[in-house]
């Protein structure tokens, strides 16, 4: 019993953890608390929804559709709101605020064009395969070979490309990193279309297993946060695990409660780390004054 | 008449609200999404006690310390955290106060909220139409109104100010930080706690829907958008994001509609100003 729920945890923890990267690198990055990524996740399924259901283009198409138009937003925002702020000097919290009022816009405009109901892809019982004791899915096998594929790829662009070197040599110090004549904005515009993808894969898949409504990126974000809190903030890697901790705490939580005190344990958590381990279990400890 | 005096008495309701907000955002620089919280812990803490049978004023003052109580919760975070890790941790705050105020069925009755909640009673005469809302809400709202004039004037008010600009010095100057932070959330969410229980027995009905995240981005964008760090600012933003649905159903959108529109607009709002009047229509205090 516990290896179906621990199977369980790791696969919505996959999820978790997609959304807690791509929230991270943009965070590490530029400081950007960027709530309008619950927005970015949304436009992803919807637009494969589009593609997929109303227009009937072939399917893989219409998932890559997707995840462009999640790139597409993800820019969108860089440009029109983040991009002036920056060269404005505005404050991080004036850039929190216009994300909010951006993560408002947009999911409103698509509740306008697609209606506030929830929206599913595939109806009927999806096939199954046992493996001993524990029934997975094929999306949930889907989900988590994709998930493992992105990583390692994520991983290997980070460590081994000059791209990757670069966009850590951001996270440090971006003053230094423009004075030795990188440019800078040409950055930004990579790490927001990496984060897009994220955005937009893993609101695909969450579309084909559950199906969507606008206001499933909000939910979704929090605990992509909380992964990254977890994991630890300061690196790019650290909410993978934050988000297979949360999911694999989240399911013990169903199997030993009931699903409706998920979201009370996953913000408890929070919450704790935020008080008594802000730096989360790998980041890097910073002093009380940078936090 | 008596729908000029329904929005009449939202606004006085939400003008409590937002007045309270600005005690933290605008005086304290604590950008905090957790106020729907409190406005929902308010609420159903003084609906519980009336449904009981027990007077609206017992009921109003209990649950008012209630809140003032519970706002440790958020005001301990808030002497260790800044920025936004801050508002992380009132996000948080928020969506566990909803999920059980959802959840915790035999208590609030969950999702089928609490029906027929009856109207205060002064001296054997019962509240019921919307005129005496108005006027028992603008009772309380200068009462409000005019405590936080007071407050602000005081020299608490003006420690709290100092904190907001410079942390250090005002600590250096030998004041207690901790200590003042956390009066200025009790009385912040204090004061959530009476509009909480205004809004159950006027509206008669409550359920966990009417306190949730949005809700309390709601807020935030009232005090954000009017201006915070003044008086004034607030109330112009509860005027103007209460009566502007109002205008649009007089521009004949369906309803299926009008909350997406306004809400694109109040979203578009935010943006525009950050951009070009980060202090709000007329506040004096620039999120930092």
């Amino acid at each position: 019993m516990i290896s179906q729920f621990l199977v369980n945890g790791i696969i919505t923890g996959s999820i978790y953890a997609l959304i807690g990267l791509g929230f991270a690198l943009i965070y590490n990055t530029t400081h950007i608390f960027h709530i309008a990524y619950a927005g970015v996740y949304v436009v992803g399924s919807y637009a494969y929804y589009f593609f997929y259901r109303v227009l009937h283009l072939p399917v893989f198409l219409s998932l890559l559709l997707g995840i462009i138009f999640s790139v597409i937003v993800n820019l969108i925002i860089e440009f029109l709101i983040y991009r002036p702020a920056y060269k404005r000097k505005s404050s991080p919290m004036i850039s929190l605020i216009s994300s909010i009022g951006c993560y408002i816009c947009i999911v409103n405009l698509i509740a306008l064009l697609f209606g506030n109901e929830v929206k599913i892809i595939y109806s009927g019982i999806q096939p199954s395969y046992n493996f001993g004791s524990i029934i997975v899915t094929q999306i949930q096998v889907i989900q988590l070979v994709s998930f493992i594929f992105l990583l390692i790829s994520y991983l290997l662009f980070m460590k081994k490309t000059s791209f990757g070197k670069l966009i850590m040599a951001f996270s440090n110090n971006p003053e230094l990193l423009s004075s030795v004549g990188v440019n800078i904005f040409n950055l930004r515009i990579i790490i927001f279309i990496i984060s897009g993808v994220f955005a937009g894969i893993a609101s695909c898949l969450v579309a084909t297993d559950i199906g969507m409504d606008p206001w499933g990126g909000m939910s979704l974000l929090l605990v992509g946060m909380v992964s990254l809190i977890v994991g630890g903030v300061g690196k790019f890697n650290t909410a993978a695990l934050g988000g297979f901790l949360i999911g694999i705490i989240q399911s013990l939580v169903v199997w030993k409660t009931s699903a409706k005190w998920q979201d009370c344990i996953t913000f408890l958590i929070l919450i704790i780390f935020l008080l008594f381990k802000p730096e989360g279990i790998l980041g890097t400890k910073r002093r009380f004054e940078e936090i | 008449m008596n729908y000029v005096l329904h929005i009449l008495v939202m606004i006085l309701i939400y003008g409590i609200l937002t007045l309270s907000l600005n005690l933290l955002v605008g005086y304290g620089g604590l950008l905090s999404l957790s106020q729907a919280a409190f406005y929902g812990i308010g609420a159903y803490a003084s609906t519980l006690l009336i449904i009981k049978g027990v007077n609206f004023f017992p009921s109003l003052i209990f649950s008012i310390f209630l809140t003032s109580i519970l706002s440790f919760f958020i005001a301990y975070p808030s002497l260790r955290l800044k920025g936004d890790y801050f508002v992380l941790a009132t996000l948080g705050f928020q969506i566990i106060v909803f999920s059980i105020l959802y959840n915790w069925v035999s208590l609030t009755k969950g999702p089928y909220g609490i029906p027929g909640i009856p109207g205060p009673k002064i001296f054997n005469f019962e509240l019921s139409t919307p005129f005496h809302y108005f006027i028992f809400s603008g009772i309380f709202f200068l009462i409000v109104f005019l405590f936080f004039k007071k407050l602000y004037n005081s020299p608490y008010g003006r420690v709290l100010k100092s904190i907001r600009e410079d942390e250090i010095a005002a600590s250096s100057l030998g004041k207690d930080i901790p200590l003042i932070k956390i009066w200025a959330f009790a009385i912040s969410c204090g004061v959530c706690a009476i509009s909480g229980s205004l809004y159950a027995t006027y509206v008669t009905y409550i359920d966990p829907t009417s306190f949730t995240l949005d809700e309390s981005i709601f807020i935030a964008s009232i005090v954000i958008l009017g201006g915070s760090g003044n008086l004034k600012g607030p109330l112009i933003g509860v005027a103007f994001m209460i009566i502007l649905p109002e205008f649009l159903r007089f521009l004949g959108l369906p309803d299926t509609i009008a909350p997406n529109v306004r809400q694109i607009i109040y979203g578009l709002l935010l943006i525009i100003l950050m951009k070009y009047k980060p202090s709000g229509i007329i506040g004096e205090y620039n999120l930092q």
